[in-house]
């Protein structure tokens, strides 16, 4: 073997040469600086920088994957059709699950105290249904807040016949409706401020049945 | 100072293992905030396997929406820009092909596809861009992925459907011929980077 050819010198790139191409290497200088050069070419396109992609592939790429419901909508500030929306669902699911659970605490023997709470975006064809949904809701959460407050009044008025299971299923009633809530709408300052104040006045009420020695 | 760079590498994943798992319940920002990272190198892949930029932005795209679709899948074993990477390689793979099909079908392409000047470009890595888009499409597919990407041959040939020989073979002549286009250019790897803007 006179001489290496390109593809030859390529292959040593990144393989040993054998004792008879090694040889050849050692008495052919521009030889080697050609391996050399190959050598430096493969180490550049190593080193090739990234590409930006070009400008508005974002806004392409966000409304394929929307389209295939990929992802949600947009975050930004909801225009106002959506809000109702949301604010509807969002009471629908809270009211539900208080009123269900209000029911279900406090028939049968006072002492139901299940928390079972309605899960799921409640959907809306139009804005008027939408606003109807939040009319009713906030009734029933009236009506459901309404009724907590009149039971803390009526066991405050009586402290003998106070009864902490049926003021901590209430409580976990609320907690539990408010934490689907916030689960579905985490955004929603209302709901997580509810979350908080019962989980809050939960904790007051453990403290106090601590310190009535309740067991 | 160690173990201070450990906590930083440690909340880094953390935070892109939360990326990820707000993306895979469809929030948009997540999504978005894993595309401003990865979507230049995801990019660049796409386009050098493409050789031409419309095409590019397509594949890119399909890529994307192929890894989001898959994101449940992904179980965190390797890293998620290599997994993406995969992704999006195997993405161009397919729609070359698939191009290449329906191009038999309609008009030849030309044998050269002009690469036009991007922002940014060293005059250097604009010549080893310019003499990746001229090779022949089999060559150009296995010096990316060896050279450019560091696949093994064995990969390569798992990707291509070629056998390891096939691929060592396509990239000893891609070498020759990049060689051949680029005499007169000097390939030092620091002029990359030392040229870059």
């Amino acid at each position: 073997m006179e001489r290496l050819n390109l593809e030859q010198l390529a292959r040593l790139v990144d393989e040993p040469p054998t004792p008879a191409e090694r040889a050849i290497l050692d008495r052919d200088a521009p030889l080697r600086r050609e391996l050399e050069a190959l050598r430096s070419q493969t180490e550049a396109l190593r080193n090739l920088p990234a590409m930006l992609p070009p400008p508005g592939g974002w806004s392409e790429l966000e409304r394929k994957l929307l389209s295939a419901g990929l992802i949600r909508g947009r975050q930004g500030t909801p225009p106002v059709w959506r809000k109702w929306m949301q604010a509807a669902a969002a009471l629908v699911i809270f009211t539900g699950g208080t009123a269900f659970g209000w029911a279900t605490a406090f028939t049968t023997d006072g002492r139901g105290g299940s928390a079972d709470v309605a899960s799921g975006p409640a959907s809306f064809a139009s804005v008027e249904e939408a606003k109807a949904a939040v009319e009713e809701a906030s009734r029933v959460w009236r009506e459901s807040i309404g009724g907590y407050h009149r039971l803390l009044s009526a066991q405050n008025e009586a402290q003998a016949s106070r009864d902490p299971v049926v003021q901590l299923a209430a409580l976990n009633t609320l907690m539990a409706a408010a934490q689907v809530t916030v689960e579905e709408f985490p955004e929603d300052q209302f709901f997580n401020r509810v979350l908080v104040s019962t989980l809050a006045e939960r904790d007051r009420a453990f403290r106090q049945f601590a310190l009535d020695g309740w067991h | 100072m160690n173990r201070v760079h450990g906590y930083a590498r440690l909340e880094a994943r953390d935070i892109e293992a939360q990326l990820i798992r707000r993306a895979c319940e469809g929030d948009g920002r997540a999504v978005r905030a894993l595309y401003d990272r990865y979507s230049p190198r995801v990019y660049a892949v796409v386009r050098r396997i493409a050789g031409d930029d419309d095409l590019a932005e397509d594949y890119a795209q399909e890529a994307w929406i192929r890894a989001i679709r898959a994101l449940p899948t992904f179980r965190g074993e390797a890293r998620f820009s290599t997994w993406l990477h995969r992704i999006a390689v195997n993405s161009a793979l397919q729609a070359v092909r698939k191009d290449k099909t329906r191009r038999k079908r309609e008009a030849p392409l030309p044998d050269v596809i002009p690469v036009p000047p991007r922002v940014g470009d060293t005059l250097l890595a604009r010549k080893l861009e310019e003499a990746l888009a001229a090779l022949p499409e089999g060559m150009r597919k296995v010096l990316i992925l060896h050279d450019v990407e560091g696949y093994t041959h064995e990969e390569i040939g798992s990707v291509l459907g070629v056998t390891s020989g096939t691929s060592k073979s396509q990239l000893f002549k891609a070498r020759a011929k990049m060689r051949k286009m680029l005499k007169g250019y000097e390939t030092r790897p620091e002029e990359i980077e030392a040229w870059s803007v």
